[in-house]
């Protein structure tokens, strides 16, 4: 379904969406960050990107699993605690993070779902804004797979045609959306499509950093596992989470038992986000370390991405959002690192 | 002026004739205006360095992992490393040597003179340049940055700029080298503790609402654990597995860890770990800055520390990172150290 809608009316379907929570990107100091917004007139779309992608509302940094206690007469009790939420709604997702999600779609599902992530990915409807500009001088989706007004993931997509949106519904849940205010949509006429048509072919053009023949990455890693080259380049490496935690595809976590009281027992069993780049990650109980430095730490993050991802999914597990580079404290910068590996010992 | 010249030619005959196993200084970044760190091993690529005010990471973070990587090295490479080094950087250095964590034979240090201006903040820069991506940033010795974006050249007041540390700054040329790049030129310096005043005027319950907030924001990547000089613990407080553990240990020594802080982000264990750290630092923090710079989410981390540095010099008249001979605050007493806070 293709509509067209004034910008003058947009807070209108906001408040038409009440059902929803509703999330958008909300500016607190410099930072632009998803946010449960409370009235219809405080979403602004014109933020560039937000620090976390909105993986952190269907994958939350930190999940309840079940709680524990010893009851009365001493037995232990488990409940199981699954998400209930209402159905939530975020609005201005960038492609590049839509597209992060059908990823991790395929990590938390396949063979086995796990409930908790389907739980709110299900009930969660992704409305997308095109960037007609990048949103960040590192932006380099063209080069993965993405583009700047990629469907992927999305339930609907919006482009900012000026005084309008071009309103794109691609699933179910986004007709429901549209629905809930037809009114306020006008059909698109030919100058429409042509602008829109007009503002993608642009936005395309104005990505400026690219990793060369992407395509010839995944098999040069393969021979590089050995290479000094890791060493060189984890040379500034401090061994943060940034690139990780930013990153709209990575998914890996930890859980832990969490004791409120030990007698009478109480707690709660809880998934918490972790990264491959903390020297604990892969830490042994016997205290030997498999990935004992930050080369192979580095190797590990761009291999998953770019090797054994591709090798399992068919796909890069990066979508060119740039925000590892950008927030990276030490300038590490996978586009080099990438075009690096692509020249190695040539 | 510090001529860059002169630090190339420097670095290139200490790595020529193996007076340090490599260097650590800057380089130009690819993703933007301001430097990143370098590690030079080949004295042909020492044309790689650079020096001006982009330059604000503090290099002696990576005499960490130097250290850890000669202890993995069977036959290490005893040679120091060259490390180029500002006034503020030098005095991590110095407490790096108080603390015995490095040897003065360990690091051959390029010391570079701030001359009275400092480096910049990326942030506050970008925010005057509107959107305008900067090729090169110069010293006009007019007390103005010159930034060169798109071939126009854009003059901005240091004071605009400057990273909020060099506003307070207490050393512009280093108090410890082996070689001196530019002039010893002393800085006027603002008041020290300034930019706590604001905080610390407000009630008790406000300050606890202003520190929630900015604490409830932390997603405890730990960059600024990660960066900091002075975080070279093996083993962390925060870490979920000790450091300590070997084949040796026992399962019921493994089973009995304390965990004193959860992963989960909220606002008790992100405090404890703040306040920890905080802690930890006090009387050796040299407020480098780098902990806050690096805060994906603008937690104003630099204050903590700040303000403990304050209560050092004004409890026990303490400096921070100035004589590599005086014992460290938390290791050393005097008898006339004020008592009053024991009850």
């Amino acid at each position: 379904m293709e509509k067209i809608l004034r910008k003058k009316s947009f807070p209108q379907w906001v408040k038409k969406l009440e059902s929803y929570r509703i999330y958008a990107p909300t500016k607190n100091g410099d930072l632009w960050n998803y946010e449960l917004i409370n009235h219809s007139e405080d979403i602004n779309l014109d933020y560039l990107n937000t620090v976390l992608s909105p993986k952190k509302i269907i994958f939350p940094q930190r999940e309840t699993f079940l709680e524990f206690s010893t009851s009365n007469n001493g037995n232990p009790e488990i409940k199981e605690v699954l998400p209930e939420e209402d159905p939530s709604l975020v609005f201005g997702v960038r492609p590049c993070d839509a597209k992060a999600l059908t990823l991790t779609d395929q990590v938390f599902g396949g063979d086995f779902d796990d409930l908790y992530y389907w739980r709110r990915r299900n009930q969660t409807v992704l409305v997308g804004l095109a960037c007609p500009t990048p949103p960040s001088p590192n932006c380099f989706c063209l080069s993965v797979n993405g583009s700047p007004h990629s469907k992927e993931g999305l339930d609907i997509l919006m482009s900012d045609l000026g005084d309008r949106y071009y309103v794109e519904s691609l699933t179910e849940k986004g007709n429901k959306l549209l629905n809930l205010a037809k009114k306020l949509f006008e059909e698109p006429k030919a100058k429409d499509k042509k602008d829109l048509e007009k503002i993608q072919l642009a936005s395309e053009k104005k990505i400026k950093r690219q990793i060369k023949e992407t395509k010839k990455i995944p098999p040069k890693l393969k021979e590089m596992f050995d290479s000094p080259f890791w060493d060189e380049e984890a040379m500034s490496c401090i061994r943060c989470g940034i690139c990780t935690y930013l990153c709209p595809t990575c998914h890996c976590f930890d859980i832990s038992d969490e004791v409120l009281s030990s007698s009478p027992l109480e707690g709660k069993r809880v998934r918490t986000w972790d990264t491959c780049q903390f020297p604990d990650f892969t830490m042994h109980s016997s205290g030997h370390n498999p990935r004992p430095d930050k080369a192979s730490r580095l190797r590990q993050r761009i291999l998953h991405k770019f090797q054994y991802f591709v090798e399992r999914y068919k796909n890069y597990q990066c979508t060119g959002c740039g925000r590892c580079i950008s927030k990276c404290p030490v300038g590490i910068d996978i586009i080099e690192v990438l075009n690096k590996v692509r020249g190695y010992g040539t | 002026m510090v001529n860059l010249e002169d630090l190339k030619k420097e670095a290139k005959m200490l790595l020529e004739e193996g007076k340090v196993k490599y260097i650590i200084g800057y380089e130009r970044s690819t993703n933007g205006l301001m430097s990143v760190p370098a590690f030079i091993k080949n004295p042909k690529n020492v044309e790689r360095l650079v020096w001006d005010p982009s330059c604000i990471y503090n290099l002696t973070r990576f005499l960490v992992d130097e250290k850890r990587r000669k202890a993995r090295e069977k036959k290490p490479d005893t040679r120091p490393v060259g490390i180029v080094v500002k006034g503020c950087d030098s005095r991590a250095v110095v407490v790096l040597l108080q603390e015995k964590f490095i040897n003065r034979e360990d690091v051959y240090i390029l010391g570079v003179s701030c001359e009275g201006t400092g480096v910049v903040d990326e942030k506050k820069l970008a925010e005057k340049l509107k959107g305008k991506r900067p090729d090169k940033i110069e010293f006009d010795e007019k007390d103005n940055f010159i930034i060169t974006s798109n071939n126009e050249k854009i003059k901005i007041p240091a004071q605009e700029i400057l990273a909020e540390r060099c506003l307070e700054c207490r050393a512009s040329f280093p108090v410890i080298y082996d070689e001196l790049l530019g002039e010893k030129v002393e800085r006027k310096s603002g008041e020290p503790f300034k930019s706590l005043e604001k905080i610390e005027s407000l009630a008790k319950e406000d300050r606890w609402a202003f520190w929630k907030e900015q604490l409830d924001r932390c997603i405890r990547c730990y960059a600024c654990r990660s960066v900091c000089p002075m975080c070279y613990c093996d083993e962390c407080v925060v870490d979920t597995i000790s450091f300590a553990v070997t084949a040796d240990t026992a399962a019921e020594e493994k089973a009995q860890k304390i965990k004193w802080v959860e992963k989960s982000p909220d606002s008790s264990e992100n405090f404890v770990y703040h306040l920890v750290r905080a802690i930890h630092l006090a009387g050796r923090c040299i407020d480098c800055g780098e902990c806050e710079r690096v805060c994906p989410l603008d937690i104003p981390i630099r204050f903590l520390n700040k303000k403990l540095e304050k209560e050092a010099k004004e409890l026990f008249d303490y400096d921070v990172g100035f004589d590599p001979e005086k014992p460290s605050l938390v290791s050393s007493f005097k008898d006339e150290d004020p008592e009053d806070f024991i009850r």
